[in-house]
């Protein structure tokens, strides 16, 4: 049974004298109030009709003050803020729904300081990850916490979801690389947690308790990342499988070898027969019941090639039907289009979609495969399966059948979103390793959590934000 | 049947990165990749191979890094590979090139077809191919689509030309230029690739080749380079959006006035 | 003084217009040369009137070799008859289109008189003082332009793309020669045989000579979404081009691909629905009059090089536009 929703808190509304005052701090062609002008900030990559919501009014702040006099007039207006990025989240963490302020970091997009003697970075929140990554490797220099994500992202996204992404097998996700965050606390304090430093006991670590923390903790203005060398080479395998089983099971012994590839994705068969079919791909893969990408990367070629055969020779060893090789761009690209066109694939058969992001233990992938199939089957849906198999992170995506009528779909979504979480907290996993609870999956947070665990992070931020007015109603509600 | 595939190592195009200030491409880090096109002469020749039997030779004429093209095309499935390089050879234009090509093909010995691709990603020329068969005073059939049939003495092919298709009737030996429709690419395999890494790639140059020395590179060659420039490519055309209903309605408006003042409805 | 050649064209007895625009070209070389300027016509049925037509439109000197065996190209024979003519005649510059016979010619008779070729010039000019001729054309996916000549060999060959040139206004006061010139037994070379054509109108497009080519992408989504802008193409009396995208994924045939890896096109009007516009992309169709692009991406590539850009859904915008050109049409008849 559907749990109710608590009522809302009760929060003021955005007056002409509070707007006043946003103008006076941001500047008048910094806030945004016209309604078409304001849509696009209503919603972010999840569906606008069932989670949009519009915000009163958007604030556009220039600098780090800015945004601390904006969050303390929203704390002692009792108006709810919502910090935003680049808007491509996948959970709903950056949608105002409760209305009032929303503050895109868009305008703070500068890069602050290269510190090539301490290999950091220093940018503001509102950087585009994807220039962030190009700029550095100018410098033969490598932000390995870049996700596997729309080429918009910013940085301070990155942060608040500690995105993940295909190279997480070896390089982890975003907070391994975050040193340091300028905090704009959710009172309106300004302090910077950690430093240009790598190793800091001084004290609960809140750096990495904001990492990942949906913008609920407050808002992070700039960040110091860490920087590593440019591996110089890399080559990728693409191995089919008889069935997904073989697939994971030739995971461990890699690993076992001490070989730690930069991606290893996995690919079930819907996922590979759908996206060979919308790409023409004349690879074999009718006959196969699963792929895996496995891609190495380092700064020794010979030692590529060698991990590369290596690898290869594990996946024959193991069953593989056939492993093909991928050492130059023109190959790697038409390889990696098989990965990246699984979703693509998937809209043009049904643009209704739950992109779901569970992790499980590694070995417990196979055991999920099946399943699938058995909800697919009970609730009249495709869940293709696909996504980082190094980590144990899935996208097991519910596809809607462009019959089913949309009451239906919500229904039967919902009812097998329980099952699959249950299903995922059975086997130790979590219901997200990358995308976040946002509002799409507080609910269900709520059903699978450890209670005393939820206890723990409602105090949390009830300590950080007394008024709740930063980005309520995101991971839960507060009780 | 033994087939020749003569191919070029080019710089990987989805990149290109140009020096504003010099016009000139920016080659550091820029990769080397086989030509796209000659992928489809590597897959056109290993099929006929699969289905009437020979072998399929991959040859590059290039300095010594491009060999590793030849090992790239033998994971594909060729079974042999050679380099023609040498420093006397560098700045052919596709004259001097035809000529070093035909002379390499010549050395083989017993060639049944060449294939080559339509043309190369960088020069974009499409007159080596077509420049061998001249040397080597070969039937030549180009913009290759399709292969209908194969006997020990021809093979019938169809031509993409702007009228259709001209299905034409060729003798052994012969020059074919290959279209990409005439096959899908397969990938290199581990085996191919482990293969690729121990076999012999013998080395053609200008002491072991029959040449002359006056058609030769640079200097043999009768096309001259002299003025590289960089075209402009932005237009700063009007961007116009159609966000929501009124947006479409509105977008198209802009438009039929745009395309109504250059009188082109 | 050596004249300058074009290559006149010619299928099934009717020269293609690609003729007429060469001679606008090698009349202005020509007159820049103080020389004459000769159309040779290689073929079979093309009547009086026709080679009239060449003069009319800049030629001085028509050669015309035809005959029955000359009907269709056979590359070997073609070469062996310019390869002739060329020794008898000595042009100091040959032009040819860069169509599938001219490229195929072309570097084929290069090699057998012993000179260079120049393909795809989009510029050719004549060099103070030496008289060389300059040609111009791009290279790497047309990031670069080229100039380049051939100073010490003759005739100096180039082709040109069709629709890159206009046809000079037809002059019926201009008189000229036509020379006929016999066909010898051994100019045929009958190794290769043609055995007839195939045209398959579905799969089939001359993107390169069309006026108007709407374009798909990866945005079209799948390939029965291409009926919208077949319909578009058509009301413009057009061709459908595509992405590489759109014809790696099986959507269209590959004739009507656009690119490095496809056709290079110069419409007056190039209308591209969601093609991104990655580079290999962008060197085809750089030479079109005029770009329109629609994308729902506002970063898209193409948006920098079109003369005109939405932003939008092409599955909204595309039927609108056909619903605007449709009224048009009624208001119009």
């Amino acid at each position: 049974m559907a749990t109710k929703a608590p009522p809302k808190q009760k929060y003021n509304t955005v007056t002409a004298k509070i707007v006043g005052e946003l103008r006076r701090i941001a500047g008048e062609r910094n806030v945004i109030v016209d309604k078409d002008r304001m849509e696009a900030y209503s919603h972010d990559e999840t569906n606008a009709e069932e989670y949009g919501h519009m915000p009163e009014v958007v604030v556009l702040p220039t600098t780090t003050e800015q945004v601390a006099e904006i969050v303390k007039l929203a704390n002692r207006e009792m108006v709810p803020i919502t910090p935003r990025g680049a808007g491509s989240g996948l959970s709903g963490g950056a949608i105002p729904d409760h209305g009032g302020i929303l503050l895109t970091v868009e305008r703070m997009n500068r890069m602050v300081e290269l510190d090539i003697d301490n290999m950091v970075i220093v940018v503001e929140a509102g950087m585009v990850t994807n220039d962030l990554a190009q700029m550095v490797q100018e410098k033969k220099l490598f932000f390995a916490g870049y996700p596997m994500s729309l080429q918009s992202c910013y940085i301070g996204g990155n942060i608040a979801e500690n995105a993940g992404g295909g190279k997480a097998v070896k390089y982890g996700v975003t907070g391994r690389y975050i040193q340091g965050l300028e905090l704009v606390t959710p009172t309106g304090e300004v302090l910077w947690l950690g430093g240009k430093i790598s190793k800091d006991v001084s004290g609960y670590d809140l750096k990495q308790l904001v990492v990942g923390s949906e913008g609920t903790l407050g808002i992070v203005t700039k960040a110091i990342i860490k920087l590593i060398g440019l591996p110089s080479a890399s080559s990728d395998l693409l191995v089919l499988f008889k069935t997904a089983r073989e697939a994971i099971d030739v995971v461990p012994t890699i690993m076992a070898k001490g070989i730690v590839p930069t991606s290893i994705e996995f690919m079930d068969q819907l996922s590979v027969q759908t996206s060979c079919a919308y790409l023409n791909e004349s690879l074999p893969y009718q006959e196969a019941g699963a792929m895996l990408l496995l891609e190495v990367d380092g700064t020794n070629a010979d030692q590529v090639e060698a991990d590369l055969i290596a690898i290869g020779d594990l996946c024959e060893q193991h069953g593989a039907m056939e492993v093909y090789v991928a050492e130059d761009t023109t190959t790697k690209e038409r390889i990696w289009s098989v990965r990246r066109n699984i979703a693509e694939a998937f809209k043009v058969y049904s643009p209704i979609q739950s992109l779901e992001d569970i992790v499980v233990p590694i070995a417990s992938i196979p055991d999920v495969i099946p399943e699938l199939d058995r909800l697919s089957e009970k609730y009249g849906m495709k869940i293709p399966c696909y996504g980082h198999a190094g980590d144990g992170n899935l996208h097991a995506t519910l596809v809607k059948d462009p019959e089913m009528d949309m009451k239906t779909w919500h229904e039967n979504e919902a009812k097998c979103l329980r099952e699959l979480y249950a299903l995922t907290t059975r086997l130790g996993g979590k219901i997200s390793g990358e995308h976040g609870i946002g509002i799409k999956r507080k609910n269900y947070l709520k059903e699978v959590a450890n209670p005393i665990e939820l206890k723990l992070m409602e105090g949390i931020k009830r300590a950080w934000d007394p008024n709740n007015i930063m980005n309520p109603g995101k991971l839960f509600d507060l009780s | 049947m033994n087939i020749v595939v003569p191919i070029k190592q080019v710089p990987e195009t989805s990149n290109v990165k140009m020096d504003p200030e010099k016009g000139t491409m920016i080659r550091d880090g820029v990769e080397s990749v086989i030509n796209p096109l000659d992928l489809y002469a590597i897959e056109a020749a290993l099929r006929l191979k699969e289905e009437h039997g020979g072998t399929v030779t991959a040859m590059t004429m290039g300095p010594p890094p491009a060999e590793l093209a030849v090992r790239q095309a033998i994971a594909m499935g060729c079974e042999a590979g050679i380099l023609v390089s040498d420093r006397k050879f560098g700045g052919s234009d596709t004259w001097a090139t035809s000529y070093t090509l035909a002379q390499a093909i010549r050395k083989v010995g017993e060639v049944d077809l060449i294939i080559t691709g339509e043309r190369a990603t960088d020069g974009d020329t499409a007159q080596v191919g077509p420049g061998i068969a001249a040397w080597l005073d070969l039937p030549l059939a180009t913009y290759i689509a399709h292969i209908t049939g194969v006997t020990t003495e021809r093979i019938t092919v169809e031509r993409l030309v702007e009228e259709g298709y001209q299905l034409l009737d060729v003798p052994f030996p012969c020059v074919i230029t290959v279209v990409k429709e005439i096959a899908s690419p397969r990938l290199p395999t581990l085996a191919g690739k482990k293969r690729s890494k121990t076999q012999d790639i013998p080395l053609y140059n200008a002491d072991n080749m029959e040449l002359d020395p006056a058609s030769l590179g640079l200097k043999g060659s009768p096309t001259k380079v002299v003025k590289i420039a960089t075209p402009k490519v932005a237009r700063g055309g009007k961007v116009v959006s159609a966000a929501g209903e009124t947006g479409v309605m509105h977008a198209v408006d802009e438009l039929m006035k745009f395309l109504d003042e250059k009188e082109l409805v | 003084m050596s004249f300058v050649w074009t290559i006149a064209e010619q299928y099934e007895g009717q020269l293609r217009g690609v003729s007429f625009e060469l001679l606008s070209r090698g009349r202005a070389l020509a007159d820049e040369l103080g020389t004459k300027l000769a159309s040779v016509v290689i073929g079979d049925g093309v009547d009086e009137k026709a080679l009239e037509e060449l003069i009319h439109r800049g030629a001085d000197e028509v050669y015309s070799i035809q005959d029955p065996r000359l009907k269709d190209f056979v590359c070997e024979t073609y070469s062996r008859i310019l390869t002739d003519l060329v020794e008898t005649y000595q042009p100091a510059i040959i032009l040819a289109a860069a169509t599938s016979s001219g490229r195929t010619l072309m570097p084929y008779v290069a090699i057998k008189v012993n000179t260079g070729l120049t393909a795809d010039c989009t510029e050719l000019a004549i060099e103070e003082g030496t008289g060389n001729l300059l040609q111009t054309r791009p290279a790497i996916g047309g990031n670069i332009m080229a100039t380049i000549k051939t100073p010490d060999h003759r005739p100096q060959m180039s082709t040109v793309r069709p629709k890159s040139s206009r046809p000079l206004p037809r002059d019926t006061s201009r008189t000229g020669k036509i020379v006929e010139v016999p066909v010898e037994d051994r100019y045929i070379d009958d190794r290769v045989h043609v055995l007839g054509y195939r045209r398959d109108e579905e799969e089939f497009a001359n993107i390169e000579e069309a006026d108007f080519v709407v374009a798909g992408g990866k945005g079209m989504k799948k390939a029965d979404n291409f009926v919208m802008l077949k319909k578009m193409a058509d009301h413009f009396g057009g061709e459908v081009g595509a992405s590489r995208d759109a014809v790696d994924r099986g959507w269209i045939a590959y004739p009507h691909q656009i690119g490095l890896s496809g056709k290079t096109i110069s419409p007056r009007l190039y209308i591209g629905a969601g093609v991104s516009g990655s580079i290999q992309h962008l060197a085809g169709i750089k030479t079109s009059e005029t770009i329109v692009a629609i994308n729902s991406d506002p970063d898209a590539p193409i948006l920098k090089v079109a003369d005109f850009g939405i932003v939008g859904d092409l599955f909204q915008v595309v039927p609108e536009l056909q619903r605007r050109l449709d009224e048009k049409n009624t208001e119009a008849t």
